[in-house]
């Protein structure tokens, strides 16, 4: 266990991993990172931990939807980022009330993790489901664009049709979008604008509501660093890595590169909220 | 370990908020001792409480309210405004004075309108599981998870209203359907993906407002909307 104070930027740090999909399958689908929560929620599923994971799924360009997968075939199907983020609060509460779901696991941006978090902790109306929610899974988040504007800004200036594109990865300084065969390195400032503007003054980089959190540094290409937030967290990915699911390395050493994002986070949220609020 | 010891005084809402902490209290007495009139046996009755716990709203034109509140204030180190009509006014605030059956007032305040309140919890009614919440993470003192509770303590009006001034007119919606999601009277729809707010159906409770991720994180983060 880390000591770092509970009330820092990154929330409670139970523990650091630097983790990735033993399954070749997975890996093969996600180049970038290390598919390490498509294996840790196929471990759940499989393992029956818990009886559905809410997540995102594309329906086109950068646009995502919430969908329950039950099975590795379905979390495949949804794996890799939505940048636009999806109003799924609504829609998640009707899926579990459908598939009458009682253990779920959700995989969300710091935001909406920060929503079920305090749902879950201060269930304050009736209508909570937070008793529901086994596992909140965040990724880490630099912000999400407000895609129509930034998807126009690809047609016109480069000439790439929402439908062309294929994924869109950070690497670095750069967001790289992948369309057809072909691959487009915009600076990370080029593209600023075109962020929500309610992202441009957030300050959650980790997501510190969550149960875990994961994201990746550039020092581990092809890894995924996962953040355990409390004991039962890290039963989770230690079970994961015993029954053949993940691959993990002790990831503590990572841990100064991610506040340092995270500062980064907070400093521009900071700039931002002198003109925007 | 000791009990915590902490008085409900009910000053006039619609009891919804009295039974949803009577609805916890089988599951809270382990480690609170609770004095409410609804419990036949006062399990404790004393000058000097650990928490007093205040429901409802109060009416401006009546003094004794007024002064009851006050020496509330003085019996116990923390003060507790339970409910929306405590916190924010929320419901109260529709009186006009001289429906039937009642009230004859027409100025309804929360109670941060009259002394200095340490959280307020919104919500109509907040849940009994968020009263065995509240008091569980105030024992355990995890300041983290009370801060947007003790930020609400000074804020004496929140709605949807503010929700979309401050939030979603201000560009800073992320479109996330949170608040829809939060309304107890469906007050909220999201239509093109950022929230459109149904005047008439706000019974100014404030829930949507500290259930935006955004809104919370501004609240918690001490920024001034
Ligand atoms: C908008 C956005 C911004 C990000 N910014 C950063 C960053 O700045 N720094 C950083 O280190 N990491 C960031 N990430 C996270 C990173 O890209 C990887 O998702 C993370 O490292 C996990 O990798 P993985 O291979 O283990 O995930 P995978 O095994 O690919 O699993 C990812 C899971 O997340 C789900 N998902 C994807 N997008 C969304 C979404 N919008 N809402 C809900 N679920 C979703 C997928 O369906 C999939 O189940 C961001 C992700 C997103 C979506
Ligand atoms: S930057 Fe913040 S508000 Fe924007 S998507 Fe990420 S977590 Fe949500
Ligand atoms: S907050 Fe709602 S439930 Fe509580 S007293 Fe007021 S109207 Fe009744
Ligand atoms: S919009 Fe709904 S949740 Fe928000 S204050 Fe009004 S009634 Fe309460
Ligand atoms: S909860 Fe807040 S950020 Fe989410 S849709 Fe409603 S106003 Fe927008």
């Amino acid at each position: 266990m880390i000591s770092l104070a509970s009330d820092n930027l990154l929330g409670t740090v139970f523990g650091v991993y630097l983790a990735r999909a033993k399954d070749e399958e997975i890996r093969k689908i996600k180049v970038a990172s290390g598919g390490a929560v498509t294996a840790l929620l196929t471990y759940a599923l499989e393992k029956g931990i818990v009886d559905g994971v809410v997540t995102a799924k594309r329906i086109k360009g950068l646009e995502g939807q919430a969908i329950v997968a039950h099975d590795k075939k379905e979390l495949l199907e949804a794996a890799g980022n939505k940048w636009s983020i999806v109003p799924f609060a609504a829609r998640m509460k009707a899926k579990i009330e459908e598939e009458n779901l009682q253990r779920v696991a959700l995989v969300c941006l710091p935001c909406q993790a920060q929503f079920f978090g305090q749902m879950r902790d201060f269930p304050l109306l009736e209508t909570d489901f937070g008793e529901r929610i086994k596992y909140i899974i965040s990724l880490f988040c630099m912000g999400t664009f407000a895609f129509e504007a930034f998807l126009n800004y690809l047609r016109m200036k480069y000439g790439i049709k929402a439908e062309q594109i294929k994924d869109i990865a950070l690497k670095k300084d750069f967001l790289e979008i992948i369309y057809d065969d072909t691959t487009l390195a915009l600076p990370i400032e080029e593209v600023y604008s075109y962020l929500q503007a309610g992202c441009l003054v957030c300050t959650d980089y980790t997501g510190t509501w969550s149960d875990i959190s994961a994201g990746f540094v550039e020092s581990e290409p092809g890894w995924t660093v996962l953040i355990a937030r409390n004991p039962r967290a890290e039963e989770l990915i230690k079970n994961a890595e015993k029954e053949g699911y993940l691959e993990l390395k002790e990831g503590s050493h990572v841990i100064g590169e991610v506040l340092k994002k995270a500062r980064e986070k907070l400093a521009r949220a900071q700039q931002n909220m002198m003109y925007l609020l | 370990m000791e009990k915590l010891k902490v008085l409900h005084v009910d000053i006039g809402g619609c009891e919804g908020c009295n039974v949803s902490i009577l609805r916890a209290f089988p599951n809270v007495q382990d480690f609170v001792e609770l004095n409410m009139k609804y419990l036949a046996k006062k399990t404790c009755a004393e000058d000097k409480y650990d928490m007093v716990i205040i429901t409802g709203g109060v009416c401006m034109n009546e003094p004794h309210i007024i002064e009851k509140v006050k020496s509330l204030r003085e019996k116990a180190s923390t003060l507790v405004a339970f409910g929306s009509c405590a916190t924010f006014g929320g419901i109260l605030r529709f009186c006009r004075g001289g429906q039937e059956p009642r009230p004859d007032h027409r100025n309804f305040q929360p109670i941060n309108s009259v002394v200095k309140v340490d959280y307020s919890i919104p919500g109509c009614p907040p849940t009994p599981q968020m009263v065995q919440s509240f008091f569980k993470f105030f024992i355990a003192g995890d300041e983290r998870r009370l801060r947007l509770f003790k930020v609400c303590a000074d804020i004496k009006k929140l709605s949807g209203f503010d929700l979309i001034d401050d939030i979603v007119l201000t560009g800073l919606c992320i479109g996330c359907g949170a608040c829809e999601l939060s309304c107890p009277t469906q007050a909220i729809k999201m239509i093109d993906k950022r929230p459109n707010l149904i005047a008439e159906k706000c019974i100014r409770c404030g829930t949507c407002y500290v259930r935006c991720p955004r809104a919370s994180q501004l609240l918690c983060m001490g920024g001034k909307i």
